[in-house]
């Protein structure tokens, strides 16, 4: 007796019970896409995931349960697989895909790859591993209502980073220290005063009024002083020091901070001042409505806190997060610690009040600062058991029958839910992942950045390379080396100290990934205020073409990006009407550091 | 705090969904009493989808012994549950997927049922029934105000049909809206805040859209739309084998029941005088035996549907779900 499925292909029955498959991610898609593998006949599984379950989890990722809270997914879906059939051959690694474990002849021993995963990062890296391993990748992800299937083949369709993703979405530093006008502002800055005075130093996000903002003195004459930023020990000193008194930071940030953004009159011509709060001042601010003792969900969740609250709150959440501090050199804000949240929520709402900002309950704040997705059982459903259909296609190499399908939110106008392009997309021949010989423009200022920074900022967090080996052409010089050591007299030293100069070539080549990269180098400096710090772009006729339009559209991409099931991580659509490009410096922030691009990704 | 209100272990453990589809509509799901019929491969995909979105109750209405090849392919069953009551055998599993849901088995035949049992649901869920007994259900549930959705899998074939009479819900928009007051009167900044937009669909009784040959009504309303999604009529088509044969196509008689369903086939195109060519003969091979994947798509799809009907959030699918079996696509289509 057998689980094998009839009408479909009977090649693929054959071939069902014999072909190992590799499951990417144990999450809301994984989790369905095991259980439809496992009731379908395959006998030869594994999974990988490096996360482990939480309570939000439970809502949709149906191999876990309460108790299993805590405990790694790969592991746990396993066990719950097995429960049901335990003849089935399932190896589980909790581990990120990312490892070196996980090189290609790892990927070679499988028939298909199907990915259920979270983050871009991990979903470029297996996209390259299946390129050099040549396996057909299913990609998949869900978002709320909608979610996307598509099949990814070495020389039959486009592959993961074929078109340019959008970028996240980022704010100058002036507008959350001086400027903001939306209530995310305040709530990048709330997390950012959370880390300076109970986080982990980063002068990146400071919160104290910038002196520096060009704006500030327009006219050329300073209507501060020039010492710029006001000056103190550290933040997180000086909190110490009045033992974390809420009165004296609330009267600090909302009060005297304020007072000196004031006082920098030219950023006010043209916007409504913000308007000095005094711990006193707010205590009388209350709502009609008595909700402070009402600890429903909704009362506590999902109303507009009065300021008066906000100060409670502020508060009460300072005394528990000082005390959470104790014998720790720094607390990591995380969405889901209570106090934590409270005291981001408090924060932004008061900073909301001062700069006649709408304010917003916790929960709205909540998914605003923790980056969170919805996620629904039902989206995860529909797609993973796309995924396994379109794997019995694969296993008979019927891959002109995988054209990407879309699942839309019913109001669309279209009378499709489940959307099926009519032809496989196909590769872009400037890719430069899976075009032949792999090609890459970057535009930096080799006169300004270290070989560190080319290697972390562009190497690993853009171009996505693991540990990549570097040898600028025609010299033979080796710039960078994966061999631990090896190069690393060359760390702090500026490009052009090692020769590398406009115009340069740079062969990359990352051999875990089994990907060669040729960069050339490209001199560019910065001119307006809120230039990017480098630039990368596979054709140069792209540039082009995209500069004259820049002003208009800031770069939205117009494809489709795969979404996320989970919450860790979200590539917000740059959108021009909500972010608005005032402020000054040239530091960008983010509204999650947690996420998988530390630095700003230019629209191009 | 009121029953109505979410505690807080449930507003954790729902929150990704309630963060798309509101408290309010948690709330209403809560409320929820649910009846569904069959729990075999479709049906087993359905139960999951609602037990995990948070419903007040399900029942669980089912006759069959669970069989070699069901636990197979149904996740909700154990080895040890082989020869046993399906309804009873899926409790276990059911209730862990959510501990909050109250669930009970109940394992007579659905058509032993009288109307009275089908009164007390919010909504009903069908699936593996033959026509008749699905129109007799939908007028108990008109004369009650429940909600009925009804669906099934023939290989990699799937439907649903749905009526939830006069359907009134509500959609959110995004506007941009002026200045607003702050607490001491002065003006905020314009903001863009969301709104309630209610609409209603009006959905035909079941009898006006399942017509089967024999059934002496007319079909007149139903041709009259041009370009009619010819998988509506492989629908019909798989209703009536069932009907006939009392039993599914089934892969051990392939070749006779292949030319079953190309005779009904052609008497159902006759009835609604479309070509013969519209509906290949080709699609009869593909409707055998319940395909776990496909089933999860159309366990997806309903239980989205009764999520929607229950909460009243969001446009449902008006009235019938095709999935298309060589593309994979899945259109509604509007009958009746």
């Amino acid at each position: 007796m057998s689980s094998v499925p009839y009408s479909i292909d009977p090649r693929a029955r054959e071939l069902i019970p014999k072909s190992k498959v590799l499951v990417v991610g144990a999450g809301g898609i994984g989790c369905e896409v095991l259980k439809n593998l496992a009731l379908s006949g395959f006998e030869d599984i594994e999974i990988i995931d490096l996360d482990t379950i939480d309570v939000s989890n439970l809502n949709r990722q149906f191999l876990f349960r309460k108790e299993h809270v805590g405990k790694p997914k790969a592991v746990v879906a396993r066990e719950s697989i097995l429960a049901h059939n335990p003849n089935i051959k399932i190896k589980a690694y909790h581990d990120s895909v990312l490892s070196s474990d996980y090189g290609v002849n790892f990927f070679k021993k499988f028939s298909l790859v199907l990915n259920a995963l979270d983050n871009r990062t991990a979903r470029n890296h297996v996209n390259r591993m299946c390129l050099a391993a040549d396996i057909p990748l299913i990609e998949s992800g869900t978002s709320g209502y909608s979610g996307q299937v598509e099949l990814i083949k070495k020389g039959v369709t486009q592959c993961y980073e074929c078109l340019p993703k959008p970028p996240q979405r980022t704010f100058p530093g002036c507008t959350i220290r001086n400027t903001p006008s939306e209530p995310v502002h305040c709530i990048v800055w709330g997390k950012h005063l959370f880390n300076q005075l109970f986080g982990e130093d980063d002068p990146d996000q400071d919160v104290s009024p910038d002196a520096e903002d060009p704006e500030a003195k327009l006219d050329g004459k300073n209507s501060v002083t020039d010492s710029g930023n006001i000056k103190r020990v550290s933040t997180k000193q000086w909190a110490q020091d009045v033992d974390y008194d809420a009165e004296k930071l609330f009267n600090k940030f909302f009060n005297e901070d304020i007072k000196y953004l004031l006082s920098m009159e030219n950023l006010w011509k043209n916007r409504t001042p913000p308007k000095p709060l005094s711990w006193k001042d707010a205590q009388d601010l209350v709502t009609d409505e008595n909700t402070n003792n009402d600890s429903s969900v909704r009362a506590v969740d999902m109303e507009v806190w009065s300021i008066a609250k906000c100060s409670k709150v502020f508060s009460e959440s300072i005394n528990l997060l000082q005390h959470d501090l104790k014998g720790k050199s720094y607390l990591v804000w995380d969405k889901d610690d209570k106090p934590a949240m409270d005291f981001v929520t408090a924060c932004a709402n008061v900073r909301a009040y001062i700069f006649s900002i709408a304010q917003k309950s916790r929960f709205q704040i909540k998914s605003i600062a923790g980056n969170i997705i919805p996620a629904i059982a039902t989206a995860n459903a529909i797609i993973a058991g796309l995924v396994v259909l379109y794997a019995f296609r694969l296993l008979v190499e019927d891959y002109e029958k995988c054209n990407s399908i879309y699942l839309r939110p019913k109001s669309v106008h279209s009378k499709f839910v489940l959307a099926a392009d009519k032809q496989l997309s196909k590769a872009n021949p400037n890719c430069y992942v899976c075009s032949p010989q792999p090609f890459v423009n970057v535009f930096v200022n080799v006169n300004k950045l270290t070989v560190k920074e080319f290697e972390t900022e562009l190497l690993k967090k853009h171009l996505n390379m693991v540990a990549p080996d570097v040898v600028l052409d025609g010299k033979g010089v080796m710039v960078i080396s994966s061999e631990e050591g090896e190069t690393e007299a060359n760390n702090d030293k500026i490009l052009s100290e090692l020769g590398i100069v406009d115009g340069s070539i740079l062969k990359c080549d990352d051999f875990l990934q089994n990907y060669e990269l040729t960069v050339l180098v490209n001199q560019y400096e910065a001119v307006e205020k809120d230039d990017p710090l480098y630039k990368v772009v596979a054709n140069p006729e792209e540039l082009k073409a995209k500069e004259s339009k820049k002003a208009t559209e800031n770069g939205a991409s117009e494809q489709k990006e795969p979404e996320s099931d989970e919450d860790d991580i979200v590539c917000m659509e740059s959108n021009t009407s909500e972010d608005p490009q005032e402020g000054s410096s040239s530091k960008r922030r983010k509204l999650n550091e947690d996420s998988d691009d530390d630095i700003v990704e230019v629209p191009l | 705090m009121s029953e109505k209100q979410l505690s807080a272990v449930e507003a954790e453990l729902y929150d990704r969904q309630i963060r798309l589809w509101g408290i309010e509509s948690q709330e209403r799901l809560r409320a929820a009493n649910i009846l569904l019929i069959g729990i075999r491969g479709l049906g087993s995909e359905i139960a999951k989808n609602i037990l995990l979105s948070g419903i007040n109750s399900l029942v669980v209405l089912d006759d069959g012994i669970v069989t070699e090849e069901e636990q197979l392919k149904n996740f909700l069953l154990s080895k040890d549950s082989i020869g046993k009551k399906i309804a009873e055998e899926v409790l276990l599993k059911a209730q862990a997927l959510n501990p909050l849901v109250k669930i009970s088995a109940d394992t007579s035949s659905p058509t032993s049922k009288d109307g009275t049992f089908f009164e007390d649901f919010t909504i009903i869920i069908a699936t593996g029934l033959k026509t008749d007994f699905l129109l007799k259900i939908d007028k108990i549930c008109r004369s009650k105000k429940i909600k009925f959705i009804a669906g099934d899998v023939f290989g990699t074939f799937g439907f649903s049909v749905a009526d939830f009479l006069n359907h009134e819900y509500f959609e959110d928009q995004v506007k941009l809206i002026a200045k607003k007051r702050a607490h001491d009167g002065t003006e905020t900044k314009p903001e863009k805040e969301t709104v309630k937009v209610k609409s209603e669909i009006i959905y035909p009784e079941l009898n006006k859209v399942i017509i089967l040959p024999n059934t002496k009504q007319s079909v007149e309303h139903i041709k009259k739309v041009k370009r009619r999604n010819e998988y509506f009529f492989l629908m019909l088509t798989l209703l009536e084998f069932r009907d006939r044969q009392e039993r599914n196509p089934d892969i051990s008689n392939k070749e006779k029941d292949i030319k079953v369903l190309q005779e009904i086939k052609s008497e159902i195109l006759d009835l609604y005088g479309i070509d013969q060519e519209k509906l290949d003969d080709g699609l009869l091979e593909l409707v055998f035996g319940e395909i776990v994947p496909v089933c999860a798509v159309l366990g997806g799809v309903i239980a989205q549907e009764v999520i929607k009907a229950v909460s009243l959030k969001e446009a449902p699918i008006n009235n019938v779900f095709l999935f298309d079996p060589l593309t994979y696509s899945g259109k509604e289509e509007t009958v009746g």
